[in-house]
Order: structure tokens, then C-alpha cells, then sequence
């Protein structure tokens, strides 16, 4: 028997969340979601959760299983057994539980809501269809398989740091329209995803990537859309801006050369509007005082062979 | 609750299509759905979506293979309707922004399918229900509609045979509400979970036919159920056929290619009925492995060919059977799939009350007759969807504004409520899975007179135990124990009804293949079975099928 450890939550009974604890079986081939229904079915009626599906393809059943949000219906019980030793199941992070495990995805609809996520095209429709290549379709294959599931989201450390970011299941779709070829509004859609809790305010933490179980891979989909927007001119933002002051210390120095970065991120204006002098003396008396770079690296020739050969890799792969 | 012109009930490919015709013509619309559009059992669609694109087809070519492929029972003028509108439904998704799988010159792929005469299933790698789905999301989203999430429609509201509105169950805070409207669309999807293996999702409870049968309305042909050839041996999760149409092929326990049998020219593609009877054939004649189940053999194919061809079916057979599909076989088993049958329509999607229309695969209008073909099933969700999304906007612009029913609201609370109350009865799990042995044994791949019996009193008997039922949950918010409950109600009406539809059909057509009556009988049998609720007994009516371009003829493959 393995111990399964239930977040239970009810506002009319209560309404403060605790632990509910279960013997249940968990043989080889039965799934978290199995254990759930059996539980609901055998043991606990009141054992609220979502379920559809039961083919990891229509996304209700994400939730954190073991610290980690999963489909219930495709990860092996035993799995998580094995390496845990018993079960915990948990709502989803980053949203509302309203019952048991069962969470409000408004907040994740309207995240998608936001970014526009139709095709959106100008003038008149082709007679047939549109003329696009398989290596033009390819591009975005990253974002297209989203089911909506609320995984990535649920372990996104930077909408835990503030919840108006987007998200990656949003910015995901954003790319899905914004890297397709027959969508005529690709500029738009960078200039409005590159404001405030857009692709840039990712902390590329990949644990979107990781999580999703699609294999969508969201914050491929940012970074993308980073280099989509600085490349269609759109470095008037802050994110592109501490992206390049990066580039250009790097190229300059060879080294990131932190004070001229975030000068040139945030502008002199930028850095008097923060607590600039604090943060300084805060660094140097913890020791972590940034280092004012005087000399460039002893061998900037393969600092540029390096960028050279990035550079040519990214041009032969985009020719696909 | 709101009033609306159109009501749409179930979110799914059919539903999503209704509402934005509905919409596109002036109509004030809602759709109300007990999940949410993105959970709704049309992104479990694989394969393709069939449509005769290719130069040397034709739409005729597409309505022959169909109605072939229904054994004749499909009303011929429908066939024509989807196969005619095909070309113009992927257009429209491919503008939409669907992400067709391509080739390198830009052209649409596709790939034969079972029963077609010509490959003629486009796709979008193995998820194509789920590029389609999200594209009539995506398309929802643009417009802005009214979607009803977790509102679970219990009944309509009907008088004098005539459509009001709907009642349901609002899943979030456990009120019982009505929404009145001029005119409705039936768009609930499948109903396979009284079958105990089934790839349906365990939310295909068949609730727009239960709420159709309970108004008086008529289903049609519902014996005929679709028992997909490869589903996963154990969870019966759902093989796409397009896994055999790209090469895979299947063996026997001996690792004979046993389609040489059944069908020499069509072979590992021929129709889903005789590819599920000959694997059935082969394991009751001791040639399957012990547990009942033959191999799907795919790896000439390579992984790199299976992971970009098929990379849902590479999930499956990893996630669910531990199987590396480029080395080993993948364990398959015949399971229900699809139901032929469903609410009652006429060509064009209206069904027996007034006001009201139905599509998807809830509706029999009948294009797949004793048998579905593969990659029809999508492109009738969206080719009759927005057909009859359209007629009842039209329908709505003429009716006076709706009117409440405090009545059909008072009863519908009633029964919420009496199940809440409900103690000590029976379990629901129980007998759903009572009811799913019984089907399955009696009214599954082959079936014959006694079988069948046995089934009707097992689903008669079920029937009388689920008058008291212990829900178990009296909470309000997120009662799924509740929702099962009604639910189950829907499944046994219906069982009920296929197993007895299957009974008084003494012939074999299509995947109503019976041992006893192993020939087709055009002279008798030539006809759709409609069933009606007199009181708690059945009536069966039959109607003659509608033939206008292909004579029956035997059908071999």
C-alpha cells in the first residue's frame, strides 16, 4: 500500500486547505489518475478534481504531483512511488485552488486572451491555400502542440514573481502567430510582447520546458521572439536594451562589464530612478561590488572567432 | 441566466463551428459546455480530415468510399453534402491558421486512410483533432463569444415538441439555471462510455442524446458502434489509424500477417468493422497472445520517420505500454470507438423537435451508415456544425423572443436535489462498470441473439438499481460525484436503446456483425432503425435510406 497525500480545500467546509492521507495500491501500469478516481469512486466522493480525456491530449488533469506539475493521467503511479516513496498530489502553483484540486484558470485564459492568439491576416485570403513550406510551418512546431494543460505555468518562477507576467503557455501561443508566415501582424505582435510582462520579463529558468507534457518548449518560443524583436528593430524596450548592453560589453570587453550595462539598460535616468547608490553599497559591503572593467580580455580574437561562429550557425539554420 | 437567440450545447469541433456560423449571420449565441472548449473529446481526433483535394479525385469519389464504406446505410444525399463541402472546410481552416502538415514544396500532405479509395487525409502530424480544435478556439477567442464553461446542460426545455432553451448544472457554484433561447444545436460528442473499453474520454456520457430521448426525440441507428481496431491492449488508449497508414501492419501471436485473410486488397487499411473482426476472429480462434490482444508492428518505419509521422502514437506506446515502437511491437486491441448512430436528423442537421438541429458525432445524420470511415468524423464536425450553427440563426431571426419555463427549471432542481439527498443506494462506479462488461460481452464486435439478451437484462437491471443511487458528495462547488451520477442516467437510456436496436436487427452490416444473421439483407434490412421513449418502454420506427447516386452493391475490399 502507498501512502497518497491528498491537498484537499473546500471554502464551504472550512475553507482552510489541509492534507488528507489515503492507502492505495499502486501496481505497475496505474496511473496518478487512476488512484484519483479510485479514491473518488471507493473511498472519498467529495474528492474534487479534473479529468477528461484519460490520453494526456486535452490537458484537465494538470496538477503538482510530487512537487512537480504533471498530468495525473499519464504519469505512472508507481513511477513517483519509487522515487518518492509515497504520493503527494497538490492543485496547480500559481492559481487559485476552489476546490480540492481543482484551480480557477481564469487568470491562465486570460494571459492567453492577451497576446491575440488568432491568425490575424491583412487583405484579401488567398483563392486556395496559403503558400507556405514545410520548413516555413516547422518554425514555430515548438508552440503548436499546447493543450492548455496549466503545467508550465504552475511552476513559472517568474509569474510566481509577479503574477502579471504572461506566461509561458500565453507567450507560447503568441509565438505560434507571431513566427507563422501567413500571419500579416508579426511587428504588432512583437511590439506589444516586448512591453511590460512580455518575453521579456522571462527569467529563462526552463522549467516550462521541462515541465510541459507536449514537449512544447515555451521558453525556446521567448528567446525567440527576443531575437525576432530586436531583429525587426524593436530595441527601444528595456529587455532589448539590457540584451544588447550585454552583447556590446561582451564584444567590447570580452566580459560583461556590469556597470556599463546597466547604464546602458536603463539609461541615466533609468539608474536615478532606482536606488542606485544603495544597491552599490550594498554590494560592496557583501563583497559582490560590481567589477569596473579598465582592460579588455587577453584574447579578444576568439571572443569574435566565437561570435562569428555563432553568428554563421544561426544564419545556415535559418535557411533551414 | 441570459437569453439567446442560439444556444449551443458542447464546445467541441461541431459546437465551436455551430456558434461562429450562428454568429457570422447576426445571431445572438451561446455556447454551454460541462468542460471547457480545450477539454472537449475532439483534440483526441488523430489521424486526418478527408477531403478529395488531389488532382484524379473527386467529391464523387469521396461519397462513394463513404457510403461503401457504410454498407449502404448512409442517406446518400448527406454523403454528398460533407464530401461537396470538403475542399471549401479545409480551405477555411488552412486561412484560419490550422498548421497543416506540409511538404518541402509547400504542398499539403496527406495519407491513405482505411476504406478510401485514394489517400486523401490531411493532417497535421498525428494531433490534427487537436490543430482543428484549437484553430476553432482560436477563432472563439477572436470573436469574443459567450462560452458557458462547466455548465452541464441536465435537459431541455420542450413544449409541444418545440425547442425553449436548455437547464443545467453550474459546476462551479452547484445552482441549477435555465437559458432560454429561440433555437438550439446538440453538439455533446460521443457517448462510447458504456462500453467498459472504449478510447472515448470518460466525459463522453452521451448527455445531448440522453437529453434529446428524454424530450421525446428520436435516435437514430444507434446499433451501430464502431469498435476502433488498435486500441492500446489494457488502458485502450486510442492507435490512429494513420499508424497503418503509413506503413504499420498488423500480426498475430504466430507473426502471420493475418489481413491477407481478411482483406486481400486493402489489406492492414481495410474499414475499421472488418479490421476489428478479423483481430477479434484471430484472438477467439487461440492466434492472440493470452489476454486477447494481437501486435501493430511498426518498426520498419524507424523512430525518426515514428517521431515526426506519429509522435503522439510514440508517446502512447512509451508512456502507456512501456514500449519503444521502433524495436518492438505495440500491443492492440480492437475498442469502442464511435457511435454511427446518435440524435436523429434529417439531411440537413434539424432533428425531430422543432427549433432544434444537431452535428457531430451526438447526430445521426446518417453519412456513416453501418460504418465510419476514418478522417470523416472531423470533417463532419465542421462541415455540419456550421451547417446547422447557420439554420438555427435563420430559425432564430423568425421566433419571438424566448420565454422562461419555471417549470422545466423546478424539475431539473428537483432532481439535483434528490440526488444530493440520495443514501445508502447503489454505487455508481459499480454498475457503470456492470453496464460496460455487459455491453461489451453482448452487443461488441460480434454479436448474436442470446449475447444480446443477456445485455438488455443487465442494462434493464442496472436501470431499476440506478433509481437509488448513493452520490456520496453534497457539497455544492465541483460535484463531479453528482455530475456521474447524471450522467449515468444518459448511458443507460442509451444502452438500453443499442442493445435493443441491436437485437431486432436481424442482419449483418457495417460493425453490426451478428453470428447468427452473418449476411447482409438489403431486402429487409435496407432501412434506419429510430428509436422513441413511450413512457419507459421503447418504440422502434424504421425510415428508408435516402439512395441517389450508388445502387448497393456487395461490398469487398
Amino acid at each position: 500500500m502507498t501512502k497518497v497525500r491528498v491537498r484537499r480545500y473546500d471554502p464551504d467546509r472550512g475553507g482552510k486547505p489541509y492534507f488528507q492521507s489515503y492507502e492505495m495500491d499502486t501496481p505497475k501500469g496505474r496511473t496518478v489518475l487512476d488512484v484519483l478516481r479510485e479514491i473518488h469512486h471507493h473511498e472519498d466522493a467529495t474528492l474534487s478534481f479534473r479529468c477528461s480525456c484519460n490520453s494526456a491530449i486535452c490537458g484537465s488533469c494538470g496538477m503538482r504531483i510530487n512537487g512537480q506539475a504533471r498530468l495525473a493521467c499519464n504519469t505512472q503511479a508507481s513511477a513517483m512511488v519509487e522515487e518518492f516513496g509515497e504520493l503527494t498530489i497538490e492543485p496547480l502553483g500559481n492559481l487559485k485552488p476552489v476546490k480540492d484540486l481543482v484551480v480557477d484558470m481564469g487568470p491562465f485564459w486570460g494571459s492567453v486572451m492577451a497576446v491575440r492568439p488568432f491568425l490575424q491576416h491583412k487583405g484579401k485570403e488567398p483563392a486556395g491555400l496559403y503558400p507556405v513550406t514545410k520548413a516555413q510551418m516547422d518554425f514555430t512546431k515548438i508552440a503548436r502542440d499546447c493543450i492548455f494543460c496549466g503545467s508550465c505555468l504552475s511552476d513559472c518562477t517568474s509569474r510566481e514573481a509577479n503574477p502579471a507576467f504572461l506566461g509561458p503557455a500565453a507567450l507560447a501561443k503568441a509565438f505560434k502567430f507571431a513566427g507563422d508566415p501567413r500571419d500579416d501582424t508579426t511587428k504588432d505582435r512583437l511590439l506589444n510582447y516586448s512591453k511590460e510582462n512580455g518575453i521579456w520579463d522571462c527569467d529563462t529558468c526552463l522549467y516550462c520546458n521541462e515541465v510541459c507534457p507536449m514537449g512544447v518548449k515555451p521558453m525556446d518560443a521567448i528567446l525567440h521572439m527576443r531575437e525576432m524583436a530586436i531583429g525587426a528593430g524593436l530595441v527601444n524596450t528595456q529587455g532589448a536594451k539590457h540584451a544588447l548592453a550585454f552583447h556590446d560589453t561582451v564584444m567590447e570587453w570580452g566580459k560583461v562589464n556590469e556597470a556599463v550595462t546597466a547604464k546602458n539598460s536603463l539609461g541615466i535616468g533609468g539608474l536615478a530612478t532606482r536606488n542606485t547608490v544603495g544597491i552599490l553599497a550594498r554590494g560592496a559591503m557583501t563583497g559582490k561590488r560590481p567589477a569596473i572593467l579598465k582592460e579588455k580580455l587577453a584574447g579578444m580574437a576568439a571572443v569574435h572567432r566565437l561570435r562569428r561562429s555563432v553568428e554563421g550557425e544561426k544564419r545556415r539554420r535559418s535557411r533551414g | 441566466m441570459p437569453k439567446h437567440d442560439v444556444v449551443v450545447i458542447g464546445g467541441g469541433l461541431a459546437g465551436a463551428s455551430a456558434a461562429l456560423e450562428a454568429r457570422a449571420r447576426g445571431a445572438d449565441v451561446a455556447i454551454v459546455t460541462k468542460l471547457h472548449p480545450a477539454r472537449s473529446h475532439s483534440v483526441a481526433a488523430m489521424g486526418g480530415i478527408n477531403a478529395a483535394l488531389e488532382e484524379g479525385d473527386s467529391w464523387e469519389g469521396h461519397a462513394f468510399d463513404t457510403v461503401k464504406g457504410s454498407d449502404y446505410l448512409a442517406d446518400q444525399d448527406a454523403a454528398e453534402v460533407m464530401c461537396k463541402a470538403a475542399k471549401e472546410t479545409i480551405l477555411r481552416l488552412d486561412h484560419w491558421g490550422t498548421p497543416f502538415s506540409r511538404d518541402e514544396q509547400g504542398k499539403m500532405a496527406h495519407r491513405p486512410f482505411g476504406g478510401m479509395g485514394m489517400p486523401r487525409a490531411y493532417f497535421a502530424g498525428d494531433r490534427t483533432g487537436l490543430a482543428l480544435m484549437q484553430t476553432s478556439l482560436e477563432q472563439l477567442f477572436r470573436v469574443n463569444a459567450t462560452v458557458y464553461e462547466e455548465l452541464m446542460a441536465i435537459d431541455l426545455v420542450v413544449q409541444d415538441n418545440r425547442f425553449h432553451g436548455v437547464v443545467a448544472y453550474d459546476v462551479k457554484s452547484g445552482a441549477v439555471v435555465e437559458i432560454p433561447a429561440k433555437a438550439g444545436v446538440m453538439c455533446t460528442g460521443p457517448a462510447g462510455r458504456m462500453y467498459s473499453k472504449t478510447t472515448n474520454a470518460l466525459t463522453c456520457t452521451g448527455d445531448g442524446h440522453g437529453m434529446v430521448w428524454r424530450a421525446g426525440g428520436a435516435l437514430k441507428d444507434m446499433e451501430f458502434v464502431q469498435f476502433h481496431p488498435t486500441t492500446l491492449h489494457g488502458p485502450n488508449v486510442l492507435i490512429t489509424e494513420a499508424a497503418r497508414g503509413d506503413g504499420g501492419i498488423l500480426l498475430n501471436a504466430r507473426g502471420e500477417r493475418f489481413m491477407t485473410k481478411y482483406a486481400p486488397k486493402l489489406l492492414d487499411l481495410a474499414p475499421r468493422d472488418i479490421t476489428s473482426r478479423a483481430i477479434q476472429t484471430e484472438v477467439n480462434e487461440g492466434r492472440g497472445h493470452p489476454g486477447g490482444y494481437v501486435d501493430l508492428d511498426l518498426t520498419m518505419m524507424g523512430e525518426a520517420k515514428i517521431r515526426e509521422r506519429l509522435p503522439e502514437v510514440w508517446e502512447f506506446a512509451e508512456k502507456f505500454a512501456g514500449v519503444n515502437p521502433a524495436k518492438e511491437y505495440v500491443p492492440i486491441e480492437p475498442g469502442q470507438h464511435y457511435i454511427m448512430g446518435g440524435i436523429a436528423t434529417d439531411s440537413q442537421g434539424a432533428t425531430t423537435i422543432q427549433g432544434l438541429w444537431a452535428a457531430g458525432e451526438c447526430a445521426c445524420v446518417s453519412l456513416h451508415g453501418a460504418n465510419r470511415l476514418g478522417g470523416n468524423a472531423l470533417l463532419e464536425c465542421l462541415v455540419y456544425g456550421k451547417i446547422t450553427g447557420g439554420h438555427a440563426a435563420d430559425y432564430a431571426k423568425k421566433q419571438p423572443a424566448p420565454t422562461s419555463s419555471p417549470s422545466a427549471l423546478q424539475n431539473a432542481s428537483r432532481k439535483v436535489d434528490a440526488l444530493l439527498k440520495a443514501k445508502g443506494g447503489a454505487n455508481v462506479q459499480r454498475l457503470k462498470e456492470e453496464m460496460g462488461e455487459a455491453m461489451a460481452a453482448g452487443v461488441g464486435v460480434f454479436r448474436e441473439e442470446d449475447g444480446m439478451m443477456r445485455a438488455l437484462t443487465s442494462v434493464r437491471q442496472v436501470k431499476k438499481r440506478a433509481q437509488a443511487l448513493a452520490v456520496g458528495d453534497s457539497g455544492k462547488r465541483f460535484n463531479y460525484a453528482l455530475i456521474e451520477a447524471l450522467e449515468m442516467e444518459n448511458l443507460i437510456a442509451l444502452a438500453e436503446v443499442i442493445a435493443y436496436s441491436a437485437l431486432l436487427r436481424k442482419e449483418s452490416r457495417g460493425a453490426h456483425s451478428r453470428t447468427d444473421f452473418p449476411q447482409r439483407n438489403d431486402v429487409e434490412w435496407l432501412k434506419h432503425t429510430l428509436a422513441w421513449r413511450r413512457g419507459e418502454e421503447i418504440a422502434i420506427t424504421y425510415e428508408p435510406v435516402r439512395i441517389t447516386l450508388f445502387p448497393p452493391k456487395e461490398r469487398t475490399y
